[in-house]
């Protein structure tokens, strides 16, 4: 089929998806891309959720008479978990309200911590960070190891010229392949503690 | 007041020269530690880039001279809700906050147990010396999701009016209250201890307006009533003695900082075996009585000034008894037990108390 040149690319289009009954989506000619697909991060565990009779949630509004003759500013909310007997204080807002919820959440987690130990949630969350932080710190030395492997042979002479002139041993350039190895070490051995 | 012992005061300015200040109010590190971080938070938010250091200071030095927190950061929340404050109205009590819950409870309990629907009719709220407006705004919040509402804050100051009607807007924009609210919750201004005799309108002269939107069999003063034309009649009414606001136990910050009108009942001619600071109680109780208020929350000073509201009561529906009127109450002090006391944040034998009376 021979296309009539004027016609402009979305007029030509139309008429071959008619005249060949196809949908047009699949004659418009398109980019194909291929990206990794985003994996989607693995869920946490919920936070656990309370028995309501467990608790014991007092409001600390300090001691001493209230009401209208005394104007308190504390706010603190201490809940008690009676089973494990794990006791946790809020004070960070003015708001009683607020600071009941924040105080369930860290409740919450310090009691699964208790219970789970290392499968708890907040285990969990650290041993996600921590692994995040450990792919980041080996991609920055593989990074700086290449650029090491790239750089002018030029600045390695001179550095070991200079370790020459101080020490004047033969094995020096041992000894300074030691000293980067040893700095590796070191940011290798921060990455898995912390 | 004991002193501030001067290594107390040495180790607070090692961490912060300005926690020094905030002590003289606070007294404890921790809570002045505390007050410290709001503010900064507050003027951070406040103030542009650099000068928030600036305003910090100030904050702090207004609040070594006593001004409230709640002045200075000019709100305090209460439940879920964010009061607006400002000098010349009282700022709302944690302690109030807790009597209010106690209140919807007792409402959500009552509807419970009679198996009513929310549709069937508004609930009727009095809300009597309003001030911030703090106790109306919140039972909207709590009881709008369960009850169609219409409620009533009442007060005979003009500038705590405003500041209600400001609070009512605050909040609903803040989305903390339903829209609902905005026709739901009105302010008004009328003087409780009104005779008629001033300028001002008494309560019994604005009610007729609670029942506006109603069905005429409704209307007070439509021959004998038989039902309560009002579901919840609650109050923080001023009830500080003229002593206890002299001698001490009144802090010094109150004293100076906020509005005598809130705190202190004015003289004015008591009935017989009512004290001064207890008028308020006479007045409100006559109204609960007059309509046939199905629950009466009434916030007082401490254990005694409770027993006291109590007495009143009695021997109020005693002699209306004696006219031949019949009811039945159920009265009781909250917080009572230990457990309430301790789960509320309430001195055992000190503090605050309110009287909760049910109509049977």
């Amino acid at each position: 089929m021979r296309l009539p040149s004027a016609l402009p690319w979305s007029r030509a289009i139309n008429a071959l998806s008619k005249s060949w009954g196809l949908p047009l989506i699949l004659l418009i000619p398109c980019q194909t891309f291929t990206t990794t697909p985003a994996l989607p991060a693995k869920p946490f565990p919920p936070r656990m959720k309370f028995d309501e009779a467990d608790l014991t949630i007092s409001y600390l509004k300090g001691t001493g008479p209230g009401g209208q003759k005394i104007n308190k500013t504390n706010s603190a909310v201490q809940i008690t978990h009676k089973p494990t007997g794990v006791v946790v204080k809020c004070q960070a807002t003015r708001s009683q309200s607020q600071n009941a919820k924040m105080a369930r959440a860290l409740l919450a987690d310090k009691v699964e911590e208790l219970e789970k130990g290392d499968q708890s949630r907040t285990a969990l969350k650290l041993a996600a960070a921590r692994k995040k932080k450990a792919s980041k710190l080996k991609k920055t030395r593989r990074k700086y190891r290449n650029l090491e492997k790239d750089a002018p042979e030029q600045e390695n002479a001179e550095g070991l010229e200079e370790l020459d002139g101080g020490q004047k041993v033969g094995t020096d350039a041992a000894s300074k392949d030691d000293g980067a190895i040893s700095t590796e070490g070191n940011t290798d051995h921060k990455g898995s503690s912390s | 007041m004991p002193r501030l012992p001067t290594s107390l005061l040495i180790k607070a300015w090692e961490e912060n020269p300005l926690l020094p200040r905030l002590l003289r109010e606070c007294r404890t590190l921790v809570s002045a530690r505390n007050e410290l971080r709001w503010l900064r938070e507050r003027a951070q938010r406040e103030t542009p880039s650099r000068e928030w250091r600036t305003r910090l200071r100030a904050m702090c030095r207004q609040r070594s001279r006593g001004v409230p927190l709640q002045y200075i950061i000019g709100d305090q929340p209460f439940g879920d809700l964010e009061i607006l404050c400002e000098r010349g109205v009282l700022i709302p009590r944690s302690d109030t906050e807790s009597f209010t819950n106690e209140a919807a409870k007792t409402i959500q309990g009552m509807a419970k147990s009679r198996n009513e629907h929310s549709n069937s009719k508004s609930l009727r709220i009095l809300d009597l010396c309003t001030g911030t407006g703090c106790i109306a705004l919140l039972l909207h919040q709590l009881l709008s999701p369960n009850f169609n509402l219409k409620i009533f804050g009442v007060d005979i100051s003009p500038i705590a009016l405003n500041l209600a009607q400001r609070n009512l807007a605050h909040n609903l924009e803040q989305g903390y209250l339903s829209e609902a609210a905005s026709t739901q919750v009105q302010f008004l201004r009328a003087d409780v201890l009104s005779q008629g005799t001033s300028e001002l309108p008494t309560v019994e002269e604005i009610l007729p307006q609670l029942y506006e939107h109603e069905p005429k069999s409704h209307e007070p003063g439509s021959g004998i009533e038989t039902e309560s034309q009002l579901d919840l009649l609650i109050s923080n009414p001023p009830y500080i003695s003229n002593k206890d606001f002299w001698n001490g136990t009144t802090s010094r910050s109150v004293r100076r900082f906020e509005p005598r009108l809130a705190l202190v009942p004015p003289q004015s001619t008591l009935p017989d075996g009512c004290n001064a600071e207890d008028i308020f109680y006479h007045h409100i109780l006559r109204l609960s009585l007059k309509y046939l208020a199905r629950v009466t929350v009434l916030e007082c000073g401490d254990i005694t000034q409770a027993r006291q509201v109590v007495k009143m009561h009695d021997s109020m529906t005693k002699s209306l008894a004696q006219s031949g009127e019949e009811a039945k109450f159920d009265v009781r002090i909250w917080p009572k037990t230990e457990q309430e006391c301790d789960e509320n944040g309430f001195h055992l034998y000190d503090g605050a108390r309110c009287v909760i009376i049910r109509r049977m």
